[in-house]
């Protein structure tokens, strides 16, 4: 009777240590949806907003940050890099995905490594190398090079996802393309590549999620041209904090979830496809 | 080995990514690596005045030689505005000397030759009548140093020629790696702490509980560095919602705020709160495959809960823990966006620190010889951890 | 029969050879032809070389030495693509992203055969396989054995002339692996083809060949129809792999005009000659189980021997008798479970008998 008690409160007490952590996890996020509509300048919230008075709630911050032409040339600068940089990172990272995947590859794990390695070094040190790298090579604050360092940053991400959707891949759909006639090319692009497009297409949308959060090698590298939506945040956490800020921030929290949703889709897609 | 087959096409398919990871990211590293034992600037503006200064024992000013050369070299450098390359690593290691060097450059131009150029720029400035000058001068001259790496690791070379501990007021380096590596630890060993249970729980949920549970570490996992920090910002800051709420409940006394934030319970918080999806999702990935049986066969076997736990649990999830801790760890050791932003004065780590040298007090040397110290630990880990759990094991999401 | 006679064998293996690791060979000096229109399979026990054998055929190997030449040609040149031969896998391997319809008219887009055309083969395809109707379905959206069959018609639909098949029923349960063989044995005959089945299941085999190919460590053991395999295995692998056998270790005496008196266990027993066994040789005498008569009394058959009951089964059919003779004790004999098989009890001594010809002597150990 007692041992049993003792198990229920251990029980009780585990699951209101999850729901403390679970609560950690996503009420800070949660927190700023609400305080981007706040009326005043504030980061907190006013008695009007916990009284739920429509006065105290308003989209003047949304049209702030609409309006204000810095924040959507950031935004754009945001979108060209990131695609250009997610379109070079995916071609590249499915490429060596699909030469790692072969088991004739010679030295895959050494490899491997290497190509995995942008995601682990520490973001400091390659936004310092490539500030003294691109500069000296005459792409100091040009889109080339951010381009050229955020494909850099998202290869590893698409050589992970892709190789994971391989690993589903069975190899003899390829002898069964052969078989029936199908040259290389057309094994490729009728066969394998509709087959691991869910991989690529998570892969790209990882790499593509990198460059529009990265903001240390843009302030190394980047010029004022070049100021992404990361890069913008960080002058108005640094500098002038106003609560633009937590509208942005909404913004950045549905792209996320989008994400997140579109990546989960896509991993249910190539689970079926199987 | 010839290459030819399945094996070529493997190996040309991976070239195009591994030749642009080298062009776009090893090679930048190697710049900056080079950066921290090879400084070439004072050798290539000033090479006349070194060559001059070669031979010369150290005690009492140089000869003419010497002299003549850096009074035509100076105001050379001066006009081909090469100046400042040779100015700060002199200052470095003599401070004052960035003003002597600008100023004599400027001089020299309009002095007439008197017969002694030595007395020349003594006349400008008394100090290039002492040798430590000219040391300083000369040992900036030299291309290939380790003077970086000994100031990063808070050694210094005495007079006698001894490599030895700098004194313990002025270490500035090893303690701060000290530190970094402390919290790195600090902020895995909490990550385990609430990220297991999260990941127990999500792992032995039903299906639809668990995946409503996945995507609330998921969401955080997607969501923006910078957002997360803002949102730190506004509930740490001291008019923000936590202290709000305190004082509104009458907890702490409008005048007694506390102080979560731009110190290291800031950089330790939202630290934390980045990486626990690091470590929740390679645990919960482990644990799923964990058959529920197993429990069961224990309890059925006599052991209580937390036998069972212990004996048959916990030592089959010792690869997500493995896997879970070290890329944490990894992370944690070279982060600079967090503690930059809420760390304040008591909350910056070495990433920082290298970012300080690059940006404020321009000593790249400097900034190069700790990120390779910094490097050489984040491989170290990586290596590890592909030995111990595989980098192709390595999951997204 | 002089026209035929001009025409090569549909396919030959001349020498044929293979390793991956230039240290153990998978298929050793491989020699086999295969006749137009002919069912052969390759039969053996996984890991013998018999996949790697119809995987050289298809292309997706190289032999390590040796020739294959289809029609008389050879291959080796020829990339599987444009070998024109159906190959069925093992689990199908049917594109789950096409739908049924799709994966069949795949070969012949390929081919670059128009729409129209196309469809109506499609359509023939699936009427052959008995799947009419099916071809907006996915793969994913059919049983087992409805996936096999479109895997088959698949390897059809281009009208090869030869089909390769690679354990092909392995994935089914046993009575739609039945239901299928016959399927698969109909369709052969009713175009013609050529096929190459690869099994590891004797009953199969037996079931649908025209001729078997037992396999072993990388090499032909017997290639015959199946009822020579059965009556006349010329080895002892291939004695104990078809069927079941009792092998029985001795020695060669004597030999005299295709029968030969060998010693086992201190007795003498009289048995088929096989091969060229010298005398003094050794030797494994093989006999089948339902071929032994165990009786009470003595004199009908030329080996007679005195044997213990250890063990009966009951077996629906038969009966199983588990014996102690000729020096081992699980010899095995078959009793048809008809009126009167004897009444013979655990313990019983009674007398077992075989006729010469039912008895083997093989060749002890093949190297």
């Amino acid at each position: 009777m007692n041992a049993l008690l003792v198990r229920r409160a251990g029980h009780y007490g585990f699951i209101a240590f999850c729901a403390a952590a679970f609560i950690f996890l996503v009420a800070p996020i949660l927190v700023i949806v609400p305080l981007s509509f706040n009326a005043e300048p504030y980061f907190t919230f006013t008695e009007g907003m916990l009284r739920l008075d429509p006065e105290a709630y308003s989209l003047r911050w949304y049209q702030n940050v609409i309006e204000d032409e810095a924040w959507s040339r950031a935004l754009i600068n945001s979108l060209v890099i990131g695609s250009a940089a997610t379109l070079l990172a995916t071609a590249l990272g499915t490429l060596a995905a699909l030469g790692l995947a072969s088991p004739a590859m010679p030295g895959r794990a050494l490899i491997t490594g290497i190509l995995i390695s942008p995601m682990v070094t520490p973001i400091i040190i390659v936004a310092v190398g490539m500030f003294f790298f691109y500069s000296s090579i005459g792409l100091g604050q040009s889109y080339t090079g951010l381009i050229l360092a955020h494909a850099a940053l998202g290869a590893p991400f698409v050589v992970i996802t892709v190789t994971a959707t391989l690993s589903g891949f069975d190899p003899i759909l390829l002898r069964a393309a052969a078989s029936l006639g199908a040259g290389p090319l057309r094994r490729f692009f009728r066969v394998q590549l509709p087959l691991i497009a869910p991989g690529v297409f998570s892969g790209g949308l990882f790499a593509f999620a990198t460059s529009f959060d990265e903001v240390v090698v843009v302030l190394f590298m980047g010029g004022l041209e070049q100021r992404t939506i990361p890069r913008q945040m960080w002058s108005g956490i640094r500098e002038q904090i106003s609560p633009s800020i937590l509208a942005v921030a909404v913004f950045l929290i549905a792209f996320a979830v989008l994400a997140l949703f579109t990546v989960q889709w896509l991993r249910g897609r190539s689970a079926q496809a199987r | 080995m010839r290459l030819r087959g399945p094996r070529a096409t493997a190996v040309a398919l991976t070239l195009p990514l591994l030749a642009f990871i080298a062009a776009s990211f090893v090679a930048p590293l190697g710049t900056l690596l080079s950066k921290s034992a090879y400084e070439p600037n004072v050798a290539n503006i000033l090479p006349r005045t070194l060559a001059a200064l070669d031979g010369w024992s150290g005690d009492g000013p140089p000869a003419e030689a010497a002299f003549a050369a850096i009074a035509e070299e100076l105001p050379k450098a001066r006009q081909e505005r090469t100046l400042v390359r040779v100015a700060g690593p002199v200052n470095r290691l003599k401070s004052g000397m960035r003003r002597v060097l600008t100023r004599t450059a400027r001089q020299v131009e309009t002095t007439e030759f008197a017969g002694s150029w030595r007395e020349a720029l003594i006349g400008i400035n008394p100090a290039w009548e002492e040798p430590d000058t000219w040391l300083a001068i000369q040992a900036a001259g030299t291309r290939f140093t380790l003077r970086h790496y000994l100031q990063a690791l808070d050694l210094e070379r005495r007079p006698d020629g001894s490599i030895g501990l700098q004194p313990e007021e002025s270490r500035i380096y090893m303690p701060l790696l000290w530190r970094t590596l402390l919290v790195s630890l600090g902020v895995t060993l909490l990550c385990l702490a609430i990220g297991y249970p999260i990941a127990h729980l999500i792992a032995t949920s039903p299906p639809k509980r668990s995946n409503l549970l996945l995507l609330m570490v998921l969401v955080p996992f997607w969501t923006s560095l910078l957002v997360r920090t803002t949102a730190w910002i506004v509930l740490l800051q001291r008019q923000g919602v936590i202290n709000s709420l305190l004082v509104a409940l009458g907890l702490t006394p409008d005048s007694e705020r506390l102080e979560m934030i731009y110190n290291m319970t800031g950089t330790f918080t939202a630290m934390t709160h980045v990486l626990l999806p690091f470590m929740v999702l390679p645990l919960y990935s482990v644990m799923r495959s964990i058959p529920p049986t197993h429990m069961a066969a224990a309890a059925s076997l006599g052991a209580n809960p937390v036998q069972g736990f212990i004996r048959v649990y916990l030592p089959q999830t010792l690869p997500g823990i493995g896997a879970g801790g070290l890329l944490v760890f990894i992370l944690a050791i070279g982060y600079y966006i967090t503690p930059a932003l809420v760390g304040g004065r008591s909350g910056q780590l070495i990433s920082n620190m290298i970012a300080y040298h690059v940006q404020t007090s321009l000593n790249w040397g400097l900034a190069a010889a700790l990120s390779s110290i910094l490097l050489v630990a984040v491989l170290g880990l990586y290596l590890i951890y592909s030995r111990l759990i595989g980098i192709d094991r390595m999951r997204l999401g | 029969m002089n026209g035929k006679k001009i025409l090569p064998p549909h396919i030959e293996y001349i020498s044929v050879r293979k390793t991956y690791d230039r240290s153990n060979w998978v298929v050793r000096d491989l020699d086999l032809h295969v006749q137009r229109g002919e069912f052969l399979t390759l039969l053996g026990p996984s890991g013998s070389g018999k996949t790697t054998c119809l995987m050289m055929l298809a292309g997706f190997e190289a032999p390590s030495a040796g020739e294959i030449r289809i029609n008389g040609a050879p291959v080796g040149g020829l990339p599987p693509d444009k070998r024109g031969i159906g190959v069925v896998f093992q689990n199908y391997a049917l594109f789950p992203h096409m739908t049924v319809g799709g994966n069949l008219a795949f070969p012949l887009e390929v081919r670059g055969m128009a729409a129209p055309e196309r469809q109506e083969r499609v359509e023939r395809a699936l009427a052959l396989v008995r799947m009419e109707g099916f071809g907006d379905r996915r793969p994913g959206q059919l049983s087992g054995g409805q996936q096999q069959r479109i895997a088959i018609a698949r390897a059809l639909v281009f009208e090869p002339e030869l089909v390769l098949m690679d354990e092909p029923l392995g994935a089914l349960d046993r009575r739609l692996r039945e239901e299928l063989q016959y399927e698969i044995r109909r369709i052969q005959r009713q175009l013609g083809v050529t096929v190459v089945y690869v099994t590891h299941d004797q009953q199969e085999a037996m079931a649908m060949s025209d001729r078997v190919a037992v396999f072993q460590a990388g090499r032909i053991e017997q290639v015959a129809a199946p009822e020579v395999l059965y009556e006349e295995p010329q080895r002892a692998f291939v004695a104990s792999f078809i069927g079941e056998n009792n092998l029985l270790p001795g020695r060669v005496l004597s030999i005299n005009r295709g029968v030969c008196a060998v010693e086992v266990d201190g007795r003498q027993i009289e048995a088929a000659h096989v091969g060229d066994l010298p005398v003094g040789a050794d030797t494994l005498v093989a006999i089948r189980p339902e071929r032994v008569t165990i009786s009470h009394e003595a004199g009908r058959f030329a080996n007679e021997h005195e044997a213990t009951v250890e063990d009966i089964s009951f077996l629906g059919d038969h009966l199983r008798v588990r014996l102690s003779v000729c020096g081992t004790s699980s010899f095995i004999a078959k009793i048809p479970n008809i009126v009167g098989h004897g009444g013979i009890l655990p313990g019983d001594l009674v007398r077992v008998g075989w006729a010469t010809l039912d008895c083997r002597a093989l060749e002890a150990e093949s190297k």
